[in-house]
C-alpha cells in the first residue's frame, strides 16, 4: 500500500469511517510505515488536545426559562416598531381625525341651517336699491363718477334755459 | 423511568401538548445542546440563548415532527441552522469576531472549578481552553461545525450530512481540512 493513499485516509481511518478491510489495512500499514505513523501522530495530537476545551453545564433553571420563553408573547419581539410607530404618529393622527370630524360636521350643520333659514344672526339681504345701482355701472354715466356729475350739471343747465 | 421512553416518542406526546414530556426531552438534551452551541460560538451567555431558542423551535414544531430519522439528527440539525444563521446576522451587524459577552470569562472559570486545580493549574488551563477555542474560531463555519459534531458528539460522517444536508463526501473533506487547518494553527501548542 502506497503512503500517500494512506496519508489520504488518516482522517476518516481516525474517525473510524472506513471500511473494516480498509482500516486494518491502515492499520496494518502504519504499523510498518515509521514516516506514515509520524504523520499520523500529527492527527492524533490535535484530536487530543482538542479534548482540552471542556464544556459548559447547564443552569438548573433552564427548563423553566424555556417555558417562559414559549409563553411570553411573541407579537412583541417580532414587530417591536410597530408600537414605536404609533406612539410617534399619535398626536398627529388625533389632531388630523378631530379637524376632519370638525369640517364634515360644520359643513352638515351649515348646510341645514341654510336650508332651514335657522341662522341665529340676521341675514343682511342686498337691498333692490343696491341692485339697481350695482347695475348701472354700465351706464354711459355711471353713478358716483366724474362723468355722471358732468352729466347733471348739463342736464341742470338745460332744464334752467328751458 | 424516563430514559425507556424513547424521544420519538415524547415528540408525539409533545405534538399533543404534553409538558411533562417536554421536560423529559429538555433535560435529556440540554447539555449536549448548548455544548454543541458553546463550542460553535464560543460564548457561555449566547450559546444558553441559542439553546433555549432551539427547545422553543422544538416545542413549536413538535406538530410538524415527523420520526424520518433520529430524534438526535433533527435536534442537531435545528441547533446548527439555527447557530450558523445566528453568526451570520452577528457579523452582519458588524461583530465581527462574534460579540463575547462579559460571562465568557466566568464561564470558563466554572467549568474549571468543579476539577479542585489548583491557582497555577487553572491559569494554564484557562490559557489551553482560549486557544483552543480561538483555533476552532478561526475554522470556517461549516468545518468549525463538523469538526464539533464529530469531535465531541462523536456523529458519523452520515448524520453530520444529513445535520448541514451535504453529501458524505464533503463532509469527510470538511473534517480533513479542519483538522489540517487546526494543526498549523496548534502547531506551537503540540510541541
Amino acid at each position: 500500500m502506497e503512503c500517500r493513499s494512506v496519508q489520504k485516509k488518516f482522517s476518516a481511518y481516525q474517525d473510524r469511517e472506513l471500511e473494516p478491510r480498509e482500516q486494518e489495512r491502515v492499520k496494518n500499514h502504519l504499523q510498518i510505515c515509521p514516516a506514515c505513523r509520524e504523520q499520523y501522530a500529527g492527527f492524533e495530537q490535535v484530536w487530543q488536545t482538542l479534548e482540552g476545551l471542556k464544556g459548559v453545564h447547564p443552569d438548573p433553571w433552564f427548563y423553566r426559562q424555556v417555558v417562559r420563553k414559549i409563553k411570553e408573547p411573541r407579537e412583541q419581539v417580532l414587530f417591536p416598531t410597530r408600537q414605536h410607530v404609533f406612539r410617534f404618529f399619535r398626536i398627529p393622527v388625533a389632531v388630523s381625525i378631530i379637524l376632519i370630524v370638525g369640517l364634515l360636521t360644520g359643513t352638515y350643520l351649515g348646510s341645514i341651517l341654510a336650508r332651514f333659514d335657522l341662522f341665529p344672526f340676521p341675514s343682511s339681504p342686498v337691498s333692490d336699491s343696491r341692485v339697481l345701482t350695482s347695475m348701472r355701472v354700465f351706464d354711459p354715466a355711471p353713478p358716483g363718477t366724474l362723468a355722471e356729475g358732468y352729466y347733471r350739471m348739463a342736464s341742470y343747465k338745460e332744464s334752467d334755459s328751458r | 423511568m424516563d430514559k425507556e421512553i424513547p424521544s420519538e416518542d415524547l415528540m408525539a406526546r409533545i405534538a399533543k401538548g404534553d409538558e411533562d414530556s417536554f421536560q423529559i426531552l429538555v433535560d435529556r438534551h440540554q447539555t449536549s445542546v448548548l455544548n454543541v452551541i458553546y463550542r460553535f460560538i464560543g460564548d457561555r451567555t449566547q450559546a444558553k440563548d441559542l439553546a433555549q431558542e432551539v427547545f422553543l423551535r422544538v416545542w413549536q414544531s413538535a406538530k410538524h415532527y415527523e420520526p424520518k430519522a433520529k430524534f438526535t439528527t433533527w435536534l442537531y440539525r435545528i441547533t446548527a441552522n439555527l447557530s450558523i444563521n445566528e453568526l451570520k446576522s452577528a457579523r452582519r451587524r458588524r461583530w465581527l469576531p462574534f460579540h463575547r459577552s462579559e460571562g465568557s470569562e466566568t464561564a470558563i472559570e466554572e467549568t474549571f472549578s468543579n476539577e479542585a486545580l489548583s491557582p497555577e493549574d487553572l491559569l494554564l488551563q484557562k490559557e489551553r481552553n482560549r486557544q483552543i477555542s480561538d483555533a476552532l474560531q478561526s475554522l470556517p463555519d461549516n468545518q468549525r461545525m463538523a469538526i464539533v459534531l464529530k469531535r465531541y458528539d462523536g456523529l458519523s460522517y452520515n448524520e453530520i450530512a444529513e445535520i448541514l444536508d451535504c453529501s458524505v463526501s464533503a463532509v469527510e473533506s470538511l473534517i480533513v481540512r479542519a483538522k489540517r487547518r487546526l494543526h498549523k494553527k496548534l502547531k506551537n501548542f503540540l510541541k
